[in-house]
């Protein structure tokens, strides 16, 4: 079960939230690989942020005439992503991955796609390493990267019924 | 050439492609801030065959050329 291919692209996205349930299952396949002595694993999470808005910010996401509320949260975020370019992007980072902890046994990659709800999963990292160190590390440095660098989009939806575009910082 | 569009540019723009007819990426993003009201307040980048160019790049009419607004994975 070498996860390691280099040059073939692998998708990475999932059509709705991740399912904790297909994350245990995850798990449970590498026990297979006797090997491995260290799981890392991200898992992102909507989170029902408040809207701050500032004055001046008076239209942000409003259609003429919509009410909006000052104190409108998150409720959910729709995901779109540019998939081409994201795939070719994720498969450059797995192989720099490989590169730079040679002793990682495995890297799985999820991201939702569509509308996911304040308290759903919508991000999963997940590698495997013979010790903690190589998957920690690795683990942290691929969703920075990810973060940073796929085609992803973000369509906040609010209490209000108004929306934001997320952006990453 | 098509050029696609993403995100709140997308949004802005109503559709998400477009036909335009630009030499070069400089001259795309005249273009774009003509067609799509309000882009010039955005922060955009444009990928050309999937890669994001920062300078003027000349180009044929046959690539891909994708708008990407800021990105928000994870």
């Amino acid at each position: 079960m070498s996860e390691h291919k280099p040059h073939r692209i692998k998708d990475i996205f999932v059509d709705g939230p991740i399912d904790p349930a297909f994350i245990a299952t995850s798990i449970a396949k590498h026990a297979t690989r006797t090997d491995i002595g260290a799981h890392e694993i991200f898992l992102g999470q909507v989170r029902a942020d408040a809207v701050e808005r500032a004055n001046g910010e008076a239209n942000a996401g409003a259609t003429p005439g919509q009410a909006r509320s000052d104190n409108a949260q998150v409720t959910a975020i729709e995901y779109t992503a540019y998939r081409d370019m994201a795939l070719e992007r994720m498969t450059a980072i797995r192989e720099e991955a490989f590169t730079k902890w040679p002793s990682m046994t495995c890297l799985h990659v999820h991201h939702s796609l569509g509308t996911i709800k304040a308290g759903e999963l919508c991000f999963m990292v997940f590698a495997s390493a013979p010790h903690r160190v190589a998957a920690r590390e690795a683990v942290a440095w691929v969703v920075d990267r990810i973060k940073a660098e796929l085609p992803i989009f973000g369509r906040e939806v609010l209490s209000d019924s108004t929306h934001l575009w997320k952006t990453n910082s | 050439m098509e050029v696609l569009l993403f995100g709140m540019i997308a949004e802005k723009a109503g559709v998400d492609r477009m036909k335009v007819h630009a030499a070069s990426t400089h001259a795309l993003r005249q273009l774009l801030a003509e067609k799509i009201q309000g882009l010039e307040a955005l922060s955009y980048s444009i990928a050309v065959d999937r890669t994001i160019v920062h300078n003027d790049v000349p180009l044929q009419g046959h690539e891909e050329i994708a708008v990407l607004p800021p990105f928000a994975g994870g």
